[in-house]
């Protein structure tokens, strides 16, 4: 009943893959839908409200619908620098469409991240989980080729 | 090390233990688990809070209770923050009543500013701890948060345009009402008090308990008021 | 020589994948040695060496350690900070990278120092890619016999700067919204799972198996008298030379911007990123330590073009959407800077707007509940001090 952050409570062990259930649910269905959360919700024991907050709470988590693929240009200073503005609008104008939008195939969402880690060899972005890096716009078409 | 000692010692709330601290020049004594605030309140100081209720364990958000402490780098919570022996306590010193001050105009700031139309003026804590800390007009500009009004609840009217994020609701639900309805969504700024996944208070998924209004300390919960009722509270008796 | 290779010595000597070339380069000899020694002494080098965390805020490692051994209780964690999120640092994904069994062996020292059974590795959701590769360098070390008992686990991020900090971190782990806690309780008593925890950075642990295998005095006669060892600087920017590179503490900033990474025509550095300090070329002769410029080690070098007004906003926008809302200062104030921010990147400020920055960021570093908050100011300040011409002309009117 407790989940009182400065207090854990004795079920709290068996609560710690929220983060990974949460993951893999959004893996497996693209976002975390209302339903989703419901059903989490219920197996992990704690309100509605409670995964509604954590799954708001972090950047790599969406509770709306996003593409099948996940492009995540850097907008941090570092990637900034070396003219990150040119690789931004690069892929906006390779898959039609603006930050914070998904194309109407669904084949791309596409957002402006913080700091992804890569600054040595900047500017970069994530598509998924892989990394490109030392980025120039003639690098983008090729590179979005490669997802479906 | 010092802190050690006194970490190994929190560590044992059972034991009791007393503790000599000084606050604004003179000497009291509180025993050990007991927080800054707890002290100051049992000898008559006043320190103002906004998140804190002695009803359920310290949030810790709002800093509105924050004292100096000698040795301290920064000012520390007092509803948080146990008492140690020897600790030199300010509660009222420049620094502080300064910090205070921005941190009320900070919340005055993107509060809703229709004091004059708000059921809970006559009552509402945000307000007379302005008041008593000389805080007028809020010199900060910050975009609001507007949300609608939801009184889709025949018990309670939520009007989150007046919330604070103290999280008040939020504990009064979970450790008083033991309901669990509300939780904190999204993040930073855009963080809000949610219900379900964002959704409108309603009656199926909050009864009638109403336990969480008077917890509310500005006007963001009431009880939906029927024209012409009177407002609750007496009137505000602003100083000057 | 300013350069020195402590935690970086194996990077790009051994095959990250395969644990048979770190055992040939004196691999987990620490780890026995630890064992050999006693926790007790373990804990006693490592006071004795000075060595403070890497990650920022400089306390002592030992005396971390200790209080997490002399705390009561048996369940007790050793988590690894690897959500290394301030802006333009990488080091610890070139550490990871690169030698991944130094860090478990690190680990397994503080472990069987403060006799805790679980180890955590909290890694950023940015280095996915790592993820992998992590959990193998793992199962190898554990295949090999080295972990006896302890289990070692990746914990991963789901995209959030503020769960670098300590108490976020460990709200994150427990399946919660990474929001800072209020302390007292320290993690060293009560951490995860309210259990007595110890934090520390990559690169702090990276220290371990060399102090304990060369003792505390060889590491003491590296660096200043308060600043002990090296430090890994992630260099980026307006530099020919972009990377990671290892100094001695106490090296000046300029030998590194200018001498390593080949800076010309420096306007300001940042150093240790969002919340870090920005300083003026011609302050580059300042020495990097605790006491004076470090945070975790980023460094990133604007030159004569770069707009400062401009570059202090995008810190400030970066720290307000990574701010957790838990308290008002940090969440409201980062907000109310970013809008002034703005208005001078658009030529409309005034001179009212600095005093209320001003003002705003004295209350921000006394209240704020963690670091982040503590520290946002520091951009403006450090701004308005050395480049207060850039705001003045920006004044309407």
């Amino acid at each position: 009943m407790n989940n009182h952050p400065q207090q854990p409570s004795n079920r709290s062990e068996d609560r710690q893959n929220l983060l990974l259930l949460l993951k893999d649910a959004q893996r497996r269905s693209g976002y975390l839908s209302d339903q989703l959360m419901r059903e989490l919700a219920e197996s992990v024991g704690v309100t509605c409200s409670e995964i509604y907050g954590v799954g708001t709470f972090y950047s790599f988590l969406s509770t709306r619908p996003q593409g099948r693929n996940i492009i995540r240009a850097c907008k941090s200073l570092p990637c900034c620098l070396k003219d990150s503005h040119l690789v931004i609008s690069s892929i906006e104008g390779a898959i039609g469409i603006r930050a914070g939008e998904i194309t109407p195939d669904g084949r791309f969402s596409f957002e402006l991240v913080n700091c992804i880690g890569a600054c040595d060899s900047a500017p970069a972005i994530l598509v998924n989980n892989d990394l490109y890096t030392e980025l120039t716009p003639r690098k983008i078409s090729q590179i979005l080729k490669e997802y479906d | 090390m010092d802190l050690t000692t006194e970490m190994n010692k929190r560590n044992m709330p059972c034991i009791m233990v007393d503790i000599a601290v000084t606050i604004n020049g003179s000497t009291v004594s509180g025993q050990s688990g007991m927080t800054i605030l707890e002290v100051a309140r049992e000898n008559g100081i006043d320190i103002p809070t906004l998140c804190h209720r002695t009803e359920f364990t310290p949030i810790g958000a709002c800093r509105v209770c924050v004292v100096e402490v000698e040795g301290s780098r920064t000012l520390v919570g007092s509803c948080h923050t146990p008492i140690t022996e020897g600790m030199v306590i300010h509660t009222h010193s420049p620094k502080v009543l300064e910090t205070r001050r921005t941190i009320v105009e900070l919340l005055l700031a993107s509060h809703s500013g229709t004091c004059y139309m708000c059921d809970k003026a006559n009552i509402c804590e945000l307000r007379a701890i302005a008041a008593d800390l000389d805080v007028g007009f809020p010199e900060f500009q910050v975009r609001r948060r507007y949300y609608p009004i939801e009184d889709d609840s025949p018990y309670i009217v939520r009007d989150l345009t007046k919330c604070i994020l103290c999280r008040r609701c939020v504990w009064a639900c979970r450790e008083v009402a033991k309901k669990d309805v509300f939780a904190i969504g999204y993040r930073g700024f855009d963080s809000k008090v949610v219900v379900d996944s964002d959704q409108p208070l309603n009656k199926e998924v909050c009864r009638d308990c109403g336990i969480c209004i008077p917890f509310c300390p500005t006007g963001a919960l009431g009880k939906p008021r029927k024209i012409a009722e009177e407002k609750e509270g007496q009137l505000l008796i602003v100083k000057g | 020589m300013p350069e020195q290779r402590v935690v970086l010595k194996n990077c790009g000597i051994i095959d990250p994948g395969q644990i048979a070339t770190y055992l040939a380069a004196d691999g987990f000899k620490a780890l026995k040695k630890a064992r050999d020694v006693g926790q007790e002494q373990v804990i006693q080098t490592i006071k004795d060496s000075g060595l403070r965390g890497r990650g920022g805020a400089g306390f002592p490692c030992g005396v971390k350690w200790e209080m997490a051994k002399d705390a009561p209780g048996d369940n007790k964690y050793v988590i690894c900070n690897a959500d290394e999120g301030e802006v333009g640092t990488f080091k610890d994904r070139h550490i990871l990278s690169n030698d991944p069994f130094s860090l478990i062996e690190g680990m397994a020292i503080a472990c069987y120092a403060i006799g805790a059974r679980k180890g955590y590795i909290y890694l950023r959701a940015e280095y996915h890619y790592l993820y992998d590769r992590l959990l193998e360098s793992i199962n190898q070390v554990c295949e090999a016999g080295f972990l006896d008992g302890l289990n070692i686990d990746v914990y991963e991020g789901a995209g959030a700067y503020v769960c670098g900090e300590e108490s976020a971190l460990m709200d994150s782990i427990e399946g919660k919204r990474g929001e800072v806690r209020y302390r007292p309780p320290f993690p060293p008593t009560k951490g995860l799972w309210g259990k007595p925890t110890i934090i520390n950075n990559v690169e702090t642990l990276m220290n371990i198996p060399w102090i304990i295998l060369h003792g505390a005095e060889w590491f003491c006669e590296i660096g200043t008298e308060r600043s002990k060892g090296t430090k890994v600087f992630s260099v980026s920017g307006d530099v020919t030379k972009p990377g990671v590179y290892e100094m001695v503490l106490g090296s000046q900033l300029r030998e590194l911007v200018e001498g390593l990474a080949g800076a010309r025509a420096v306007k300001a550095i940042q150093v240790g990123g969002a919340t870090g300090r920005i300083v003026p070329h011609d302050m580059m002769d300042t020495p990097l330590t605790f006491e004076t410029l470090l945070g975790a080690g980023a460094i990133t070098v604007f030159d004569e073009t770069r707009d400062i007004v401009d570059i202090v906003r995008q810190t400030l926008e970066f720290l307000a959407e990574e701010s957790c809302g838990k308290c008002s200062p940090c969440r409201e104030g980062t907000e109310v800077m970013v809008g002034i921010l703005g208005r001078f990147t658009r030529g409309e400020g005034s001179a009212h707007d600095i005093a209320a920055m001003e003002r705003l960021s004295q209350a921000m570093m006394l209240s704020a509940l963690c670091g982040l908050g503590q520290a946002a100011p520091n951009p403006v300040l450090d701004s308005l001090q050395y480049f207060r011409g850039e705001y003045d002309s920006r004044v309407k009117g």
